[in-house]
């Protein structure tokens, strides 16, 4: 089946300075992304994983290289054009939430759309991350589990294209993080979004349509997951 | 509302005990310049209305005597608008008590309705043409508590004459009234104007059809020229015996007044700078900190599509609330406090006409200033947003490197301290802009504590001083008119005199290029036991035979220093002008003088052998001994003056105590920021040490002893800093009537010492209620920010 190409990157590279060391976080890595699926970058910490999701995301930039988002190239972008990108385009997931403490969920979640043109309903989306009866709770008032759903929903009613999680069970025991994996996996049905997991919890790669692995900076493989089971049926 | 507003607001009311103290410096910030600048402007307005109404003259003049016929030639003179000869003189008033020296000087009114100088009634009658009515200056009127149908009597040439009293009138020439430069200040029950018919003061002062003194208008087109009039009118009245030719600029009343209100504008000006500076310095220190704390959500924010500059304008709003919701209260409060001030001035000051409009150019220049203020604090305390890199500070921040000190090279004293305190000075080394923002704001505290406990004893001191060291007589005698010196001997024997010395006080202009200024010369013998000069470092010198001191203020003033040379001029007729070295610049705290030895004086005035008066040491009470002495105008103790001066200076404490209790606040305002800021950083860490196993107290003897440790730094550091502050306040708020020494007494560092230490306690209490309140394992889970 021919897939359509949502996000291209070619030959992206990028290097750290830490003091008088030359620190390689990604080396030459060439990779797309297709309009609706939902992949798992898996690796070991200080693979280059985070780094790639947040060059892709507009949060960083290579050192070289190049990366296309619906064929148009975000290297070039200037500080403002990224920023909009970010905006428009993609939606993020945080490791740590990483909410608003003085917001209340939905709050946190308007503060997200009220500057994007076209975001979904907001309690709708409330509903879908199953917090509808919570949305007017502070985060401290929250679990674990729960802010992460706030932090989904916040990426999700931005209408974004693309959904990037970095480690998004990582702060999480072992069934609020199947739930939340559960979550990710309705958006992409529901909403038909991207979703671009990062991990380095292996069996995750199993829900995903495609695997990507990384290993020092480079990706050392990319599998297509033929069928992907229910993330309801993975156990670490 | 904006959810970036919303989360505006919920974090001010998260820290309103912040909020509120800093919009409280701001408020006291606009209020006191609102209203000192309302009450300089509204003054010099209604000063000037005041001038406008009673036509008051643009220039006086002196003589011996002039015929009235001479008084209008000078009309010819180009620029001169109006001219009127009055009678002036001096003469005592008899009054119920013998031992008591009343003066009144009584100046002649003309007929005519629309004189120079004109009397504003405010209560009784005018004089009208009646030969024994009298219209009596207000503050005498009030300090004598006279009423209409009194009988006062003046005592002219050998006899008295009863007049009646029919009005209470002010008059632009003595808002201020003062007998003359020497005096300083105002005697209400001592000394008073009594305004007469120009026929009663002619016939009874031998003035027939001529007068002694001329009151000048000069058109507005010459106003700027108004000095070569004075050059013309001193030539034009040198034959009719020109004494002094005074221009309004010089006259004593308005001089005083003026200074009144420029030292009232400059005041509010440096308070409200100040004010301002100090907010502005804490609301940076503030947003700086903040933004530090905020760092993951500003990532946040940056991540999701905020664009840098509406994060920036985020915390920029917290700054600009401030400034708004400051100014708004502070204005309002303004309004009445304006009025108030106002009229308790005008009134205090003796100008009947009274403008207490309101000018809004006032609350917008107010608002104007103060919100830049904060806009430019807001942008500089929270610049650091622009250059937070998303991805960075998503991720949790390293920890510091735990680098060793360099205090712990220094083995030999490093190993003398005790463990915990090692702790205590390793974190503050570790956090060393933190610890500098403490110490830099206990300093400022510190400093703006030591102004009001400065300014509260300064005055005591001042006149300890002045009347101590400076000048040391007991009495001071003035005589009618010049005597020969030999008359010392014969006061000596009329009263018990330790000693006496002769002196010669005269009114003398000196110029340095095109600066002028006529000073109150004082002539006395070189080897005074008198006066103790002594030069700004404290150093005692003595009169040399030529050339003359003069008081630091009038060095300013004329822009002199020791070793120029100057012209000196007397207003006696056909006497030389005289160039003169000035040798030294003298501290004088009250009034300002030029200072000679008297046989200079005796060159200048080409006449050898008088006195205009005498200083005595005694330990008696001479004046009733010389009260009915012919030749004595005056004798004045020396103690009585020092009274009358702190009297007189009550209202000028509490103005300006007030605006420097507000340092108070101020001080206070800075350590309760900069505590609540550092601790508010430091909650993880407390978390952290709470699970460790510390306990609460030990937490918080460690966060005192840091504290005690930087508030001894602050300290240490605010001692020049309040020096600094009051060498500043000296030069800006002396004034020709008095200088503020900047003479700091060791209780004032004491007393600034135990109020910042308080500060700091209470400060130190709030910390406790947060390390007492901490939910550490709250702040520990929930990493949100």
């Amino acid at each position: 089946m021919a897939q359509e190409i949502l996000m291209k990157a070619e030959n992206i590279s990028k290097l750290y300075q830490m003091g008088e060391l030359e620190v390689v976080a990604v080396k030459k890595v060439d990779l797309e992304i297709y309009k609706g699926e939902f992949v798992v970058i898996l690796g070991p910490s200080g693979s280059g994983k985070s780094t790639l999701l947040n060059i892709l995301g507009g949060m960083d930039t290579p050192t070289d290289g190049n990366v296309f988002m619906e064929g148009e190239n975000i290297i070039g972008f200037n500080e403002k054009k990224l920023t909009y990108y970010r905006r428009d385009k993609v939606g993020f997931v945080f490791q740590f939430y990483n909410l608003m403490g003085t917001l209340t969920a939905k709050e946190n979640v308007e503060l997200a759309t009220e500057i994007c043109q076209d975001a979904l309903d907001i309690d709708e989306v409330m509903d879908t991350v199953g917090l509808g009866d919570r949305k007017d709770h502070f985060p401290a008032q929250l679990s674990g589990g729960e802010q992460q759903r706030v932090a989904i929903a916040r990426a999700v009613a931005k209408n974004a294209d693309l959904l990037l999680c970095d480690e998004p069970t990582g702060a999480l025991d072992f069934e609020t993080g199947i739930k939340i994996l559960k979550l990710l996996k309705d958006i992409n049905d529901k909403y038909k979004k991207t979703v671009v997991i990062i991990t380095h919890n292996v069996p995750i790669g199993e829900m995903a349509d495609r695997v990507i692995r990384m290993r020092s900076g480079e990706i050392t493989e990319i599998k297509v997951n033929e069928n992907p089971i229910d993330p309801e049926r993975i156990v670490w | 509302m904006k959810k970036l507003d919303l989360r505006l607001l919920r974090s001010i009311k998260n820290s309103k005990g912040q909020f509120i103290s800093i919009t409280v410096t701001i408020i006291v910030a606009i209020v006191i310049f609102v209203s000192f600048s309302m009450v300089a402007d509204k003054l010099r307005n209604s000063i000037f209305r005041y001038y406008e109404i009673t036509n008051f003259s643009d220039i006086t003049a002196r003589v011996s005597k002039i015929p009235a016929s001479a008084v209008e030639d000078l009309l010819s003179i180009e620029g001169i608008e109006d001219v009127q000869g009055r009678v002036v003189a001096d003469v005592p008033l008899r009054v119920e008590d013998p031992d008591e020296k009343v003066r009144v000087r009584i100046v002649s009114v003309p007929p005519e309705d629309d004189s120079i100088n004109r009397l504003y009634t405010i209560a009784g009658e005018e004089i009208g043409d009646s030969l024994n009515s009298t219209a009596v200056i207000q503050q005498f009127f009030v300090g004598r508590e006279m009423s209409f149908g009194d009988i006062i009597t003046p005592y002219i040439g050998g006899k008295t004459y009863p007049l009646e009293v029919v009005g209470e009138v002010g008059s632009p020439e003595y808002i201020y009234l003062m007998e003359n430069e020497q005096t300083l200040l105002p005697e209400e029950r001592g000394f008073g104007i009594i305004y007469v018919t120009e026929e009663f003061a002619q016939s009874t002062l031998g003035f027939q059809g001529s007068y002694n003194d001329i009151v000048i208008k000069v058109s507005d087109a010459y106003q700027g020229r108004i000095d070569s009039i004075v050059d013309q009118l001193e030539d034009e009245l040198e034959r009719y015996g020109v004494s002094s030719v005074v221009k309004r600029e010089d006259q004593l009343s308005h001089s005083v007044m003026m200074q009144e209100v420029d030292s009232l504008g400059v005041m509010s000006t440096a308070m409200t700078v100040v004010f301002l500076f100090v907010a502005a310095i804490i609301i940076s220190i503030m947003l700086s900190r903040l933004v530090r704390k905020d760092r993951m959500a500003i990532g946040v924010m940056k991540a999701i599509g905020y664009t840098d500059k509406q994060v920036l304008l985020h915390y920029v709003k917290y700054a600009v609330l401030i400034g708004v919701a400051g100014s708004f209260i502070g204005v309002l409060i303004s309004i009445p406090v304006s009025v108030a001030l106002v009229k308790l001035y005008i009134q205090y000051m003796n100008v009947p006409v009274l403008d207490t409009s309101m000018d809004p150019m006032y609350f917008v220049y107010g608002i104007t200033l103060t919100t830049s203020f904060c806009v430019a604090a807001g942008l500089f305390g929270s610049r650091s947003v622009m250059s937070i890199d998303p991805a960075e500070a998503m991720r949790p921040e390293a920890p510091k490197a735990g680098k060793r000190i360099f205090l712990e090279k220094i083995k030999s004293v490093w190993s003398k301290i005790s463990f915990s305190w090692k702790m205590v000075i390793r974190s503050i080394s570790r956090t060393k802009r933190r610890a500098v923002f403490l110490a830099i704001g206990i300093a400022l505290t510190y400093a703006i504590t030591m102004l009001p406990v400065y300014m509260a004893t300064i005055w005591n001191t001042l006149l300890d001083k002045q009347y101590g060291e400076l000048q040391k007589m007991d009495y001071s005698i003035d005589f009618a008119v010049p005597l020969s010196t030999n008359v010392m001997l014969d006061i000596k024997q009329l009263t018990d005199i330790d000693v006496i010395e002769p002196k010669i006080e005269m009114p003398l202009q000196v110029k340095n290029g095109w600066r002028k200024k006529t000073i109150s010369v004082v002539a006395v013998p070189n080897d005074t036991v008198m006066y103790g000069f002594m030069n700004s470092t404290g150093t005692p010198l003595e009169l040399p035979e030529e050339g003359l001191f003069l008081s630091d203020i009038l060095a300013r003033i004329l822009n002199v220093k020791a070793g120029d040379f100057v012209e000196v001029k007397g207003f006696l007729p056909g006497i030389d002008e005289k160039e003169l070295q000035v040798k030294w610049i003298v501290e004088q705290y009250l009034g300002a003088n030029a200072y000679m030895d008297i046989r200079q004086m005796y060159r200048i005035l080409e006449e050898d052998g008088i006195a205009t008066g005498a200083y005595v040491l005694t330990d008696s009470d001479i004046t009733a001994d010389l009260k009915d002495i012919k030749n004595i105008r005056a004798v004045q103790s020396v103690g009585d003056m020092q009274e009358a001066m702190l009297e007189y200076m009550d209202m000028i404490i509490a103005s300006m105590g007030t605006m420097m209790l507000f340092g108070g606040i101020l001080g206070f305002a800075i350590v309760y920021n900069i505590t609540t800021v550092s601790i508010n950083e430091r909650l993880m860490e407390f978390s952290s040490l709470r699970v460790m196993g510390f306990e609460k107290k030990e937490i918080f003897r460690m966060i005192t002893r840091e504290n005690a440790l930087m508030t001894a730094v602050g300290i240490i550091l605010g001692i020049p800093v309040g020096y600094g502050m009051i060498k500043a306040l000296e030069t800006s708020i002396s004034t020709e009537i008095y200088t503020i020494p900047a003479i700091i007494l060791p209780s004032t560092y004491v007393i600034a010492l135990i109020a910042t230490l308080i500060f700091v306690a209470i400060a130190q209490l709030a910390t406790y209620r947060k390390i007492h309140n901490l939910n550490f394992m709250d702040a520990l889970k929930n990493r949100v920010s």
